[in-house]
């Protein structure tokens, strides 16, 4: 059967991701033998338009990360197919690719990092920082790089004179704008942002925000928004994808998904967001028991054990994601059939 | 500590609906850069029987306030003025209204005997991260117990019976096995239930909770705060409630501190905050951060510059350097004093009183 996520491979598409899994051994015993396989990505089918920003959503461990590094090719994938639109080389199969044909692909793709004081090697300065992107490709030296780099630092809001610094003497939303000009530096096309903003004080996740709004609209970028805060999600994502155990459970415009989820997971999510709004205090949907094991995960749809409208095929067979909308799609059984709730619009 | 304006024997109407009055708190941290002042002049009432929230970004000063009520401040923490007013109820068997004693807790010695019969028993707190404050070698049973053996006279057996009653009460699955577990056996949510158990033991008046639900997932953190809310409710407890979150304050709170470097500088309850907020700081965190569910794009207003290091002192009102309301003259000058505006809804702006605070 074909998958209905899976676009066309059209021009006005950037990314396309099929069928991706990413598994992890697990060692025990003396010998460390291998006694288990942690799924942390679960066959995951998702596209990425050119220019927008898709939200990748899900609780600790259901493997949004690792769907990031992988797709990058920072991690390799057990199996499926990622497919990238390169601008040179057009459509390009990444998991197929050796080592030195992904240096050529590398610069049209980057990452930002959560944590802004792990990601920045506290021995090099800011300079070396920025430029090692474009002295490994060999795109500038000498002044050209200089005036590169002292460039990329005014773009991201920092002062080009603090180049020569180390990354103790910056705060961490300076730190964040520091990875933000190192992402920057090859032109690419796509970014993947691994929760940018969660390590930040409130203001200043504002600033960061912006500021990723603003150098997408300059450069044209294409973001995948690795995040867990929903209002952030919502804030700077044209469409989202909600991730549960190494699924893809649901995938739609933020609007449609925010009012009108058409999964039960996704509409526990929308009712738990805290709502800066205390005329607009709801009771959470009790979610019975865990979030599923990656290890030994539920049959059928692993949602099922913690679902409210579960039935005895939710055990049994594993839920298709199924168009229920135009460009929304949902791995629900009972997926356009069910009244869910979402978040009330307000203006 | 010899305040005169207000003192607490002139409130002996109001100690009914006043568990903790805050006055002036200074905290200052002795550290081998400098002095750090964590608190400078800290003054509010804490309500009975409500939930309080303290916000604010970090640095602030919030678990400080904490910490400084329930003296576990560490070594390098002085506090060189202040007064801390705990209106306590003892609890008498009968429940007839027992007279309020005013226990000055800053006159207390750390380790006397009289400040661990409170801690713990009256005024408990939660904190951020379960892993790291619950110890690793000892079973959730024994650390829950432990505060009610210390606490209740009671022996091993009946506090374990009590331990697992208090467990089912915050929604722990087969609270039987669980006395048994270590924490490291335990979900981030499972472990954070049995902090806020072990904060309940002893059926505290006060309790602290210092971020409980930041590093939990949306889900769980919706489910523990609703836990909560409930047993405040059921157990009339007061929950001073800790978090930079301003979607958690509007889900939880009756009223809230902002604080900003060490001051509060807008107190009232919740709706005129979110609604009708007065300090250009209160509004600007407001505007900082997206709003669920909102139908346009709106884009979010920043607040300028950074938190300043706590090191470096900052002449007149501290928020001056980022406020949008700025005014040359009189903000980079003079402390702007705490002033009513509205019925229980104070501020410290010059925008809304020349009053200048004394120092």
């Amino acid at each position: 059967m074909i998958d209905p996520v899976i676009a066309q491979s059209g021009d006005d598409v950037l990314l396309e991701v099929k069928d991706l899994k990413k598994y992890f051994p697990v060692r025990g015993g003396f010998i460390k033998k291998g006694v288990g396989t942690v799924k942390a990505v679960d066959g995951l089918n998702l596209f990425v338009k050119k220019g927008e920003t898709l939200g990748l959503v899900g609780e600790s461990g259901c493997g949004k990360t690792t769907a990031g590094r992988t797709i990058m090719r920072l991690m390799e994938p057990t199996g499926g197919t990622i497919r990238f639109n390169d601008p040179k080389q057009g459509w390009v199969n990444l998991e197929k690719m050796n080592r030195q044909q992904m240096r050529a692909i590398r610069p049209n793709m980057q990452i930002i990092f959560q944590d802004p004081f792990s990601s920045l090697d506290p021995r090099m300065t800011v300079f070396r920082i920025v430029s090692e992107p474009l002295v490994i490709n060999k795109v500038a030296s000498g002044q050209e790089l200089n005036d590169r780099v002292a460039e990329l630092l005014r773009v991201v809001g920092l002062r080009p004179e603090y180049m020569s610094r180390y990354p103790h003497a910056f705060s961490g939303g300076q730190r964040q704008r520091i990875g933000i000009a190192r992402a920057l530096a090859l032109n690419p096309k796509l970014i993947v942002c691994d929760e940018p903003v969660s390590a930040l004080d409130v203001s200043i996740q504002a600033q960061v925000i912006n500021l990723l709004e603003d150098l997408q609209h300059d450069f044209k970028l294409t973001y995948l928004f690795v995040a867990h805060d929903l209002s952030v999600v919502e804030h700077i994502s044209n469409r989202v994808a909600v991730m549960y155990v190494g699924r893809l459970v649901e995938l739609a415009k933020t609007d449609d998904l925010y009012y009108t989820p058409q999964h039960p997971y996704t509409e526990a999510l929308m009712a738990a967001v805290p709502k800066p709004d205390p005329h607009m205090r709801d009771r959470p949907i009790k979610l019975p028991g865990e979030v599923a094991s990656a290890i030994k995960p539920p049959s059928g749809c692993y949602f099922h054990p913690r679902c409210r409208y579960a039935k005895d095929i939710c055990s049994t067979e594993d839920p298709p994601l199924k168009m229920v909308r135009p460009e929304h799609w949902s791995a629900c059984h009972f997926a356009g059939e069910l009244n869910l709730r979402g978040i009330v619009p307000t203006n | 500590m010899s305040e005169t304006i207000g003192s607490p024997t002139t409130t002996t109407t109001t100690s009914a609906e006043i568990i903790l009055r805050i006055k002036d708190l200074h905290t200052y941290f002795y550290t081998d850069i400098g002095i750090s002042k964590a608190l400078n002049g800290v003054t509010f009432d804490i309500p009975s029987r409500k939930v309080l929230g303290i916000v604010g970004e970090s640095g602030c000063g919030k678990s400080v306030t904490a910490l400084s009520c329930m003296r576990l401040l560490p070594r390098s923490a002085k506090i060189p003025k202040g007064e801390i007013t705990f209106f306590r109820h003892k609890k008498n068997g009968n429940g007839s209204a027992a007279p309020v004693e005013e226990v000055d807790l800053l006159k207390l010695d750390t380790m006397s005997q009289e400040i661990r019969n409170i801690r713990g028993a009256e005024l408990a707190m939660i904190f951020q991260e379960p892993m790291s404050s619950l110890n690793p070698s000892y079973t959730i049973g024994d650390q829950i117990g432990e505060a009610i053996i210390l606490h209740q006279n009671v022996d091993k057996a009946e506090a374990e019976n009590r331990t697992i009653k208090i467990l089912d009460q915050v929604g722990m699955s087969n609270p039987k096995a669980m006395v048994k577990r270590f924490p490291h056996e335990l979900s981030g949510g499972m472990r954070q239930r049995a902090m806020i158990a072990m904060g309940l033991s002893c059926n505290p008046s006060v309790l602290f909770a210092d971020e409980p639900t930041t590093a939990l997932d949306v889900t769980t953190e919706a489910q523990i705060l609703d836990l909560m809310r409930d047993l405040q409710a059921q157990l009339g407890m007061t929950i001073v409630f800790i978090t930079h979150n301003l979607g958690v304050v509007a889900q939880m709170c009756d009223s809230v501190a902002v604080m900003y470097l060490g001051r509060i500088v807008e107190q009232a309850s919740i709706e005129p905050i979110f609604y009708n907020p007065k300090h250009p700081y209160t509004k600007a965190l407001l505007n900082s951060i997206p709003h669920a569910g909102s139908r346009e794009h709106k884009r979010l207003l920043p607040i300028r510059g950074v938190v300043p290091d706590p090191y470096s002192s900052i002449k007149g009102c501290p928020f001056h350097p980022r406020c949008n309301s700025f005014m040359p003259g009189k903000c980079d000058v003079n402390v702007p004093a705490t002033v009513t505006v509205d019925n229980g809804h104070t501020v410290r702006c010059f925008l809304y009183s020349d009053e200048v605070e004394q120092q």
